[in-house]
């Protein structure tokens, strides 16, 4: 689908048709698991899962943060280039803004599938209470949503309008839609649009580090009963987290993204930066975590010392010592250690998987330990593990996700036509 | 709505004195039951059938069933009967008027008379005796869809107010205005609720548990009332605490505190309420709550275990949601113990209270210095659970 000009060239999707198939095909198969187990948890309620009064919050609740985080990753990712103007990094500012979008939507249908009562999932519109935590964070990311798409908006609509110029029929509606009719393509309408795209990310950053994603550790910090989240630093690991799992999937996007969909090379110098990132958030999260380990067991607080010992030595300490510290800090971090390493398509996108499913982990173990330890002495000890019903749902919420994603990559222009940084 | 005729009327004059204040609370005690000539002539034969039986009993004595003498029996009612002319010599009103109109309303109950001669019998006589007070009594037929007195008779009548509802509605509000309990709705009592629980009467048997599980019909894996066991020192010096939880109805409570949607809320009496229209089933409360009091409703049931179990609910909070049904609240909604606000609200203590054994529970009004759980809950001896997180339970422990 090249348009006649020879200066922009805009054919989005996948180069190959085979793993176009067999990516749908894959993606197809998780979506039916989770339409499934989804019609099981709707019809068998809230009993379909392994959760009880003990252990109220799981799988859906780590999932929920998890996905949240990244998408505050993601977005103060694409605000490097939008806001801070770091050189080289325009490249990457759609693909970061738009995974953040699909990353937040995913989240949602977390809460969603998450709640007692599905069929009141806007009662907090309605009534709210100004000392809950979610309360806030419910408004916060309906807000932060929008900015999402208002910057995405504003960073793509030139290319909307580029492409609509180019096309016609129902195409050319379609990008002219996207665009909101705006089809100018001047360079006072492009200035326009960076301006606002910066103010928008100006008004965004605070709202993502401390309403949507810090919000999301207050609203576990606030908990006095559950010691292990009740702390100072807690919040502000959540935020270092969600950078590092932002940083790692935006870093996996492009490379897969420019090597499947735009059958380009990757710029080396882009992905170094990225990288050097990545090594930046991954010492930032491993070094807050053990300040926060270190204070804990230091209280002498037998709540805190038995939660550690739980994640450190129970029964689910294979997620603490392989995912979170394995996958989510050492593995990366060794294949980021040589710079010729960092320059590596292949080697990053492994790094960035690593990250990206490592800090799952590091989610499950914020949510799921905390509940372990009885809240009083001489109260049952609770235990967890998701049913294949939560594991099922969990996997097709992740491939609606993927399928939104790749849908979207392949019919927007992702990639700024110009080619790289501003024009 | 029935009428007098029914059956009740005769006893209502009976057994009711004549002070205008209480004798047409009775009147409108006994008319609410939904009373028709009907019901009352087969209520008939069913009283013929057990003296034909009891007959029998007295003839020749059926294997296994005991003489009970009915005879015997009869007499000892006819002689604890009050005697209806000394009843009514005691209240101002014409005891010659209450006297023949309890024997004649004997007589519509045994269909000897017909309700609408009844009421013309006696209507003039009733309003010249009770004036005002009669003239304001319900008419019997107005708006009753099974009444068994003629439209024609209903309207002649003095009294002429409206129907038996709209009159019991008018006079629930004027009660509520004084200042009664029913004041502003469920929870708005003036007392505020306390809960102390001597540990030393405690023996740990679980009573309050099965008793509270009983009472508000909770389903597996709900229960407001657990007992917590702690065993201290070793064999042979060995003690044993029972520590029963409740929920704690804290003065500043964490749940509140993180209710999304305010669902959860304080009330007026000092009981944390739960309003299972509105709670989403977040469980943010649950995580938040230092005493782990509160259970989220997975929707399980006792179907295996006891037919027709979910047929009968509690009515928590003074609703009564009827029968339990899958994806009907509180299915999918957090619970706890409401310190039994329905038996509260009827002068009734909570269930756990009323069964302890070792009475060891107390229930009562904190804000009353004179009341026993005020005077214990100031006792040295008081403390509460996790004093230091600063939650101020009204639920106290005696060491």
């Amino acid at each position: 689908m090249s348009t006649q000009s020879s200066r922009f060239e805009f054919d989005p999707g996948f180069e190959d048709d085979r793993l176009r198939i067999a990516w749908y095909a894959v993606v197809g198969v998780l979506v039916a698991v989770g339409a499934y187990a989804t019609y099981l948890r709707l019809t068998g309620g809230m009993a379909s899962t392994n959760l009880t009064s003990i252990v109220p919050w799981g799988a859906w609740v780590a999932f929920y943060i998890y996905f949240v985080g990244l998408s505050a990753g993601a977005f103060l990712v694409s605000t490097m280039a939008n806001v801070f103007e770091v050189e080289g990094m325009h490249r990457i500012d759609r693909d970061a803004l738009f995974a953040a979008v699909i990353s937040m939507a995913v989240a949602l249908l977390f809460v969603w599938i998450d709640l007692g009562r599905m069929d009141r999932m806007y009662f907090p519109f309605i009534w709210r209470q100004l000392t809950s935590a979610l309360s806030w964070e419910v408004h916060a990311y309906v807000a932060y949503i929008g900015i999402l798409v208002t910057e995405l908006y504003f960073s793509m609509r030139i290319d909307l309008a580029r492409v609509a110029e180019r096309t016609s029929g129902l195409r050319e509606t379609f990008y002219a839609a996207l665009a909101l009719g705006r089809l100018d393509t001047s360079e006072e309408s492009q200035a326009f649009d960076r301006r606002w795209l910066k103010r928008a990310g100006v008004v965004g950053i605070p709202l993502a580090i401390f309403m949507v994603h810090g919000g999301t550790g207050v609203l576990f910090a606030v908990s006095k009963a559950r010691p292990y989240w009740n702390s100072g630093l807690f919040p502000v690991i959540f935020v270092i987290s969600a950078l590092l799992s932002g940083t790692a999937l935006v870093m996996m996007i492009y490379v897969l993204r420019t090597r499947l969909f735009d059958g380009d090379s990757v710029d080396p110098d882009l992905l170094d930066r990225l990288a050097q990132l990545l090594i930046g958030f991954i010492i930032v999260d491993a070094a807050l975590t053990a300040i926060e380990t270190f204070i804990a067991i230091a209280s002498l607080h037998p709540h805190e010392i038995e939660t550690w010992q739980v994640i450190m030595y129970g029964p689910m300490s294979w997620s603490f010592w392989w995912f979170m510290v394995g996958f989510s800090w050492v593995f990366p971090m060794v294949l980021l250690s040589k710079k010729s390493w960092r320059r590596t398509p292949s080697v990053m996108v492994l790094a960035g998987l690593s990250v990206v499913v490592g800090i799952v982990a590091v989610r499950f173990n914020i949510v799921v330990p905390a509940q372990v330890m009885p809240v009083m002495e001489g109260l049952p000890h609770g235990s967890y593990f998701p049913t294949l019903v939560e594991w099922g749902t969990s996997i097709g919420m992740i491939g609606v996700g993927l399928l939104l994603y790749t849908l979207g990559a392949e019919t927007l222009p992702l990639t700024p036509l110009s080619g790289g940084d501003h024009e | 709505m029935g009428c007098l005729p029914g059956e009740p009327p005769g006893q209502t004059v009976l057994v009711s004195p004549f002070p205008p204040d209480s004798a047409y609370i009775h009147v409108y005690d006994l008319q609410d039951q939904p009373v028709g000539t009907e019901p009352a002539a087969r209520r008939r034969d069913d009283q013929r059938r057990v003296v034909a039986m009891s007959t029998a009993d007295d003839g020749d004595t059926l294997p296994g069933i005991p003489n009970v003498g009915k005879a015997d029996l009869d007499a000892m009612v006819e002689n604890e009967r009050p005697d209806p002319r000394e009843e009514l010599a005691d209240v101002e009103a014409d005891t010659d008027l209450g006297v023949s109109m309890a024997e004649d309303a004997q007589r519509v109950a045994r269909g000897e008379l017909s309700g609408d001669e009844y009421w013309e019998k006696y209507d003039e006589a009733a309003a010249a005796e009770f004036g005002e007070a009669y003239r304001e009594t319900p008419n019997p037929a107005v708006d009753a869809g099974d009444q068994t007195v003629s439209t024609e008779t209903a309207e002649s009548l003095s009294c002429a107010v409206g129907s038996m509802d709209t009159v019991s509605a008018e006079s629930a509000q004027i009660d509520g205005e004084g200042g009664g309990e029913s004041d502003g709705g469920i929870g708005a009592g003036d007392e505020k609720w306390g809960m102390v629980i001597d540990l030393q009467k405690c023996v740990g048997c679980d009573s309050c548990t099965v008793a509270c599980k009983s009472e508000n019909r909770t389903p597996p894996g709900v229960s407001y009332n657990v007992v917590m066991e702690e065993e201290h020192g070793e064999f042979p010096n060995v003690t044993r605490t029972n520590v029963p939880r409740p929920c704690m109805q804290c003065d500043n409570p964490p749940c509140v505190q993180v209710c999304p949607v305010s669902a959860t809320y304080k009330m007026d009496d000092g009981v944390v309420n739960i309003d299972y229209d509105r709670c989403i089933g977040c469980r943010y409360c649950n995580i938040a709550c230092p005493y782990g009091a509160r259970y989220f409703d997975f929707g399980e049931n006792y179907d295996d275990e006891v037919d027709e179990a979910g047929e009968i609910t509690s009515p928590e909070y003074g609703v009564d949601r009827g029968p339990r049904e899958e994806g009907k609240s509180p299915i999918g909604n957090i619970r706890k113990c409401s310190f039994c606000t329905h038996r509260l609200e009827r002068g009734e203590e909570p269930a756990c209270v009323e069964t302890c054994v070792g009475d060891a529970r107390n229930m009562g009004d904190l804000e009353n210095p004179d009341s026993d759980v005020a005077r214990m809950a100031d006792s040295s001896r008081a403390f509460q659970l996790k004093e230091d997180e600063g939650t101020d339970p009204n639920v106290y422990y005696l060491k």
